[in-house]
């Protein structure tokens, strides 16, 4: 197939960006179509089941599980507080009572006469969900969320830990090939986005932890390094769970690697501006990537509403990144797309293209291993 | 007032045998005498080296009496002598039942077939017997033992240094979480029997210990161990063991006390009450585990017969023809003692039973030793090496005398 | 509509609607046998913007048809049946692994009994098992509840108890599913399909416990006593709520539904049919493995106690790219490593590593990385067959028979099925080992990570049609044989391996090869590996003796003589020793490896290096 689909990252100075906010299970969306938002505005709460608590009530009460019925103090449905009796033996003639009292707080939910399983739910967990972006309502899900679109630049990184954050772009590097060290992080970074360079070490994730910082944008990371944050080692690319204090996100891949010049310029013109960030990634059928999103305050058009996905037709001249070794990071641009496939340095025969890397070299890769960059 | 008595009485033996001597040729006495003190022992016996008497032969060996007294020229009486050694230019003696720490002076003096005494060749020095740390003729038990404690040992430290030990796969041992999980899927009780003795044989208390493990997966799963005993002492042990079991795995309210129950000490009776209770509630897992009689069989067949995994173990060899029948799984005398450790997997009990094996090693290698010594004696009579190996195999290294 | 008899299919159209390419091969009848004549490929149309799956089948399918000069598809879009006058096909079959495939749960009492029994009755119907509850799995009850909670599964699969058993402990988990109010993974619309398949007193308790939060079946006790299993029941309810809710509710799949001619079968499912066909039909005993990006599937038959017993395991997280990074900290970069006869910067290999899995398409470039990704595959297969025979057992639980004789030997329940002597076809399929660009690298892939001893044929499936061939096999058995002996599988050769160890340089095996007017002959030193080459159409008449001690088949010590058939690659003699080890020290490692790529000419570009 001659117009494959090649993968790619979005960085875009300005595009119309939908965002579907929804909750895990039904609840209340708390906001109206057409209506303005802020990004960190809760547009639908709901309230989860509360945890269980199973108590084995006829080993507590050292009796068959069919008799339970007769010797609670509860029935299914009722409230009750931890330390509260929930049920009573009768006793030899009121002697030799024997009580059970509550573990927990909550509402008893049910009591089975087969196994003698007690079970206590605590209060609902409240869940809620912001909107995410600056922008409007314009469509609600009832029971569900809304839909917020927003014109935005948009910036997709290759990977990323940590989940939403939230705050302005600090830039720390000079350029995009200095690597984010703890001396390049100034003192007074909570709350903010840090904008690096190349490589994030470690030492510079426990400053900006340190400091308070709202997340950390870097070229690359070494695998060491981010076994050395995460503390395990990273099996398969799904996260965004984490707890480490701060979301980090890289935009090129693994190693000593700098950002694309591009994507720092970018994210340079917009220094100080309120940004949303999500370091959630998910590599697999249905990938997702982390993403730096940028809200535009001014009116111009930004057109039709475009989806959060890069890549696109190869064509000679497109502006491409090759991903893999022996050339992985360098930049280039399409050369020449030959037809046939062609044999490879480890043997394998495969379509392949050639590129015309930044330093006028001309190399042949296969088409499997480079990324279009840009739109 | 013992003492001058004595004193009297061997002044008078001493006369006496002078008077003998007179009427007879005597022979000459013993030449230089050196005394010392004899290596290796509790200081109770020194060693008298003489020059033999002229009038010794390699044909007519001499007796030679020792007579002792704690002062010079005190007071001298009979000691017994053992001949140690003997060649032509010396007799060496030990003297036995001195007093450690004391001074001793010696004399001796020859005896020849007719009985007549030379005259007394005095030792020129005292000697004082002194008690020493080791019994010479020991040194082989001690090497045993060192081998043996010291490979415990190291096994101990290599063990709770981490490093893996390998013990033989002993599938009884692996069944149990299998026999509790039929158990528990088919809904019926595990049965368990630690033997008709009490707590005073080993067997029991090996029992008692996988009744841990059992009671602990039994907690695990949510089934029910049942055990009647014969003893009441058994019943005692065995509640505290379940209990700890059920605690360890985290569901002390699923214990119940009286599942584990006393029935009676006659043996029959007892045997009587487990049949039955087999028939009725058709346990789904049977252990077996302690010491039994006749009853193995009986039980045996009866768990087979309701279908049960069953779980034998006992040291009883009489028995565990019975068990291997009629059972699942049997573990056999060595392997019922090393359970603790096997399922444990305590480092400490781990390396003491492979520095047992050790102990086993060596006692087999000494069996397999001497039955070929005695073996090659018996089949070449004219060596007599082997026989000398054998007889300190026997005499000298393993003898506890 | 009936479908035709069996005499009168001649031209069957297959697809396999996998997460990212669907893919259809055409059958037809040619002088009187079976064989797969045409494929073609489309993207996958599940998700947005299409979101209806036939666009993809029907993409596929008109690429077939252009290929093969016969419409298939009219100009509705429709598949035109039954085929007539150069157009159409007799009938249409389909698998599906789109969107990630059947995820379940399983339940049971005991871990190692019927929970095991659940789970491999929810993997032989081709599903991917997320999680097993079990009264023994060491989780706290609330823990268990927790769990249930966070997973979405597509379904969940209850055993446990025999008929008459334990009532309390299915109860129970029922108790802790209740509360859990489990979601389906796909829409809040459809309530959670629940198949109850446990001890039959237990069933009205479950019902009363789960009305109104799931949707219940109920299936004969997939282990009604403990020395036997029953899966078929609750095998055939998994594929039926497959298709009646995870399908039904997935984009376009109630018109794909209704277009094929038989039930469409998870993927996986398909696999295990053909390999079991081929097992039955053949009588041999087969291990088949299909290594992707994500999840690498083991399936094996093998004869065990008179019966032919299947099995499948799915290593979730081993894979070749989105799993790749899992693959090297489960396995350590030591044996990764050892693998590799070439120098390699550690440090540089993880970050490629981590790459790889962030990049998942990429393909490599240079023979050094072709190198490094086969070393990672042989430990990827390595594991998951460890998995798998560590799953693969007899039935735990049940009474053994014992005389006098067994004292000093008491074999315990649950050995594994699994036995590499026994094992005669080794099938390979997946990226890594079918795209290899040298047919001797997949087969040293195999050898290294699945250790066959004794005399195994080795194959690999050419383009991964193992899926379509399962679901013929339902409808023709025979057709189905046919095009996966002719057509689907490419054999490799067969492997001549020694079990057991003597010191390296000590003879292992003394060997005669005869095939047509040749002869080889020579001796095998422990530790080498040689390679014969006979071709794909011939067979040789092989002779081995082997030193005291070593079994090559015949039993130890014992000569063994065989006619083994060739392939592209040939005959590969393998004098290593089972278990395989190498040395410890990475420079000796280096050099040992390096001597067996050469001898079985793995990396004719390796002095380049």
């Amino acid at each position: 197939m001659a117009h494959a689909y090649t993968p790619g990252l979005l960085v875009t100075p300005r595009m119309r960006h939908r965002v579907r906010r929804v909750l895990p299970i039904a609840g209340d969306v708390l906001v109206e179509q057409g209506a303005a938002v802020g990004s960190q505005d809760v547009v639908a709460r709901t309230y989860m089941p509360g945890d269980v608590t199973p108590i084995n009530l006829a080993n507590q009460l050292a009796m068959p599980p069919g008799e339970l019925a007769g010797v609670l103090l509860k029935q299914p449905g009722e409230a009750i507080q931890k330390g509260e009796p929930l049920a009573r033996t009768k006793g030899l003639f009121g002697w030799f009572q024997s009580e059970f009292k509550s573990p927990a707080s909550g509402t008893l939910e049910s009591v089975s006469s087969v196994t003698g399983q007690a079970m206590i739910r605590s209060a609902p967990l409240p869940v809620q969900v912001l909107a995410y972006v600056d922008g409007t309502v314009i469509d609600v899900l009832p029971g569900e969320g809304v839909i917020v679109e927003a014109d935005v630049a948009f910036i997709q990184g290759i990977f990323g830990v940590g989940g939403e954050a939230y705050g302005p772009i600090r830039c720390i590097a000079r350029s995009a090939s200095e690597d984010v060290t703890p001396e390049s992080i100034p003192a007074d970074v909570r709350g903010a986005v840090l904008v690096g360079g190349a490589r994030i070490h470690h030492s510079a994730i426990q400053k900006a932890v340190e400091l308070g910082a709202a997340a950390i944008v870097g070229g690359g990371i070494d695998d060491q390094d981010l076994k050395t944050v995460l503390g395990y080692d990273l099996g398969v690319a799904i996260t965004g769970s984490e707890k480490l204090g701060v979301t980090i996100i890289i935009t090129e891949g693994f190693g000593d690697i700098a950002m694309a010049d591009r994507t720092f310029e970018l994210l340079r013109s917009h220094d100080g501006a309120r940004v949303s960030v999500n370091g959630s990634t998910q590599i697999r059928a249905g990938v997702q990537r982390p993403e730096i999103v940028i809200p535009l305050a001014d009116e111009a058009a930004s057109g039709d509403v475009q989806g959060a996905h890069g890549g696109g037709v190869l064509q000679v001249g497109s502006p491409v990144r090759m991903i893999r070794d022996p050339y992985f990071g360098i930049l280039g641009t399409v050369a020449a797309l030959p037809h046939e496939p062609q044999m490879l340095g480890s043997g394998s025969r495969a379509r392949v293209l050639e590129v015309t890397c930044r330093d006028g070299r001309r190399v042949t890769v296969p088409r499997a291993n480079v990324e279009i960059v840009g739109a | 007032m013992l003492l001058p008595f004595r004193c009297l009485l061997l002044a008078f033996a001493g006369i006496a045998g002078l008077s003998v001597a007179a009427q007879a040729a005597p022979p000459s006495p013993p030449g230089a005498i050196e005394v010392r003190d004899a290596a290796w022992d509790a200081g109770t016996a020194v060693d008298l080296s003489l020059f033999p008497s002229a009038d010794e032969s390699q044909d007519a060996p001499l007796e030679y009496v020792v007579q002792m007294s704690h002062e010079q020229n005190g007071v001298f009486r009979e000691m017994p002598a053992t001949v140690e050694s003997r060649s032509s230019n010396q007799v060496v003696l030990r003297v036995a039942g001195l007093t450690a720490g004391q001074e001793h002076w010696f004399r001796a003096a020859a005896v020849n077939e007719a009985g007549e005494r030379s005259a007394w060749t005095a030792a020129g020095t005292s000697v004082s017997p002194v008690q020493q740390w080791f019994d010479g003729r020991k040194l082989g038990f001690l090497a045993i033992l060192s081998t043996v404690c010291g490979s415990i040992l190291a096994f101990i430290a290599l063990a709770r240094s981490g490093a893996r030990l390998w013990i033989r796969r002993i599938t009884g041992l692996d069944a149990i979480d299998e026999a509790v999980g039929r158990a528990t899927e088919m809904g019926r009780p595990c049965l368990y029997i630690a033997g008709v003795q009490d707590l005073n044989e080993i067997e029991t208390i090996a029992g008692i210990t996988v009744l841990s493990r059992v009671a602990e997966k039994a907690a695990e799963y949510d089934a029910t161990v049942v055990m009647p005993t014969s003893r009441s002492l058994v019943m005692t042990a065995a509640r505290e063991t379940t209990q700890a079991a059920y605690m360890t795995a985290g569901r002390p309210d699923a214990y119940q006390e009286d599942r584990i129950y006393y029935v009676t000490d006659e043996q029959f009776g007892f045997v009587a009450h487990v049949t039955g209770l087999m028939q009725r509630e058709k346990p789904a897992a049977c252990f077996y585990m302690g010491q039994f009689y006749a009853e193995s069989l009986m039980l045996g067949e009866t768990g087979n017969t309701v279908g049960a995994i069953q779980i034998a173990g006992t040291a009883q060899p009489a028995q565990l023809p019975f068990f291997v029948a009629a059972c699942d799984y049997t573990l056999i005398g060595e392997e019922f003692f090393a359970a603790s450790a096997y399922l444990s997997g305590d480092p400490d009990q781990l390396g003491s039973l492979k520095g047992q094996d050790v102990g086993k090693l060596v006692v087999a290698v000494l069996l397999f030793v001497g039955c070929g010594l005695l073996t090659l004696q018996n089949l070449a009579p004219s060596q007599t090496w082997a026989q000398a190996g054998a007889d300190w195999l026997a005499n000298s290294l393993l003898s506890s005398g | 509509m009936p479908l035709p008899a069996p005499e009168n299919l001649n031209v069957i159209l297959a697809t396999d609607c996998g997460s990212t390419t669907t893919k259809a091969i055409l059958i037809e009848k040619v002088n009187g046998h079976y064989r797969q004549t045409f494929r073609g490929e489309a993207p996958t149309t599940v998700e947005e913007p299409v979101a209806d799956v036939t666009v993809g089948v029907v993409n596929a399918a008109t690429e077939v048809g252009e290929l093969a000069g016969r419409p298939l598809v009219d100009e509705q879009g429709q598949l035109i049946r039954p085929a007539r006058d150069g157009r159409g096909c007799d009938i249409y079959i389909s698998t599906s692994s789109a969107g990630g495939g059947l995820q379940m749960l399983v339940t049971g009492v005991v871990r190692e009994m019927t929970a095991a029994s659940a789970k491999r009755a929810a993997l032989g119907a081709g599903a991917i098992v997320m999680d097993t509850i079990a009264s023994n799995d060491k989780r706290r009850p609330h823990e268990q509840i927790q769990r249930i909670r966070e997973l979405r599964p597509d379904m969940i699969l209850m055993a446990g108890g025999t008929d008459g058993g334990t009532v309390t402990h299915v109860v129970q988990t029922a108790e802790l599913i209740a509360p859990a109010r489990p979601q389906p993974r796909f829409g809040g619309q459809y309530r959670m399909p629940v198949i109850f398949a446990g001890n039959r007193d237990a069933a009205p308790h479950v019902a009363e416990v789960l009305k109104d939060i799931v949707d219940l079946s109920i299936v004969e006790n997939l282990r009604p006593v403990l020395e036997q299993e029953n899966l078929g029941p609750a095998r055939d309810a998994i594929h039926d709520l497959f298709l009646e809710h995870v399908m039904a509710h997935a984009p376009g799949y109630d018109k794909l539904i209704a277009w094929a001619d038989a039930p469409i079968m998870p993927t996986p499912g398909a696999v295990g049919d053909i390999l079991q066909e081929i097992a039955r039909q053949r009588g041999i005993n087969v291990v088949g493995v299909d290594i992707g990006g994500a999840t690498t599937d083991v399936f094996s038959v093998f004869e065990s106690g008179g019966q032919s017993v299947f099995n499948r395991t799915v290593s979730a997280n081993l894979g070749m790219s989105y799993s790749i990074s899992n693959v090297c900290s489960e396995a350590g970069f030591p044996m990764i490593l050892r693998w590799v006869p070439i120098e390699m910067n550690e440090r540089e290999l993880r970050n490629r590593v981590k790459n790889k899995m962030i990049r998942p398409t990429t393909i490599p470039q240079t023979l050094e990385s072709l190198i490094f990704e086969q070393a990672v595959s042989r430990e990827a297969l390595r594991l998951a067959y460890l998995q798998h025979r560590e799953f693969a057992t007899t039935l735990k639980g049940v009474q053994q028979q014992r005389s006098v004789g067994d004292t000093f030997s008491q074999q315990s329940g649950g050995a594994s099925v699994v036995d590499n002597m026994k094992l005669d076809l080794l099938v390979a399929s997946g990226g890594v080992l079918s795209h290899a660009p040298r047919m001797e690298q997949t087969a040293a892939m195999l050898i290294d990570a699945f250790e066959p001893e004794g005399v195994t044929e080795l194959a690999k499936d050419s383009i991964f049609m193992m899926p379509h061939l399962g679901v013929l096999a339902q409808v023709h058995p025979q057709a189905a044989v046919e095009v996966f002996e002719r057509d689907c599988l490419i054999t490799l050769g067969t492997c001549i391996a020694a079990a057991g160890a003597t010191r390296p340089g000590r003879e292992c095996f003394r060997y005669v090869v005869e095939f047509g007017d040749q002869r080889a002959e020579g001796e095998m030193p422990f530790g080498d590996l040689r390679l014969i080459r006979l071709g794909p159409e011939q067979t040789a008449r092989v002779e081995i003796t082997p030193a005291r001690g070593v079994d090559v088949g015949a039993g130890p010590g014992k000569p063994l003589v065989r006619e083994v058939r060739g392939g592209t690659v040939g005959l590969i003699l393998d004098a290593r020793g089972r278990p395989l080890q190498l040395p410890e020290n990475r420079e000796e490692c280096r050099i040992v490896a390096d001597r067996w790529a050469r001898a079985l000419e793995m990396y004719p570009d390796l002095n380049s290096l």
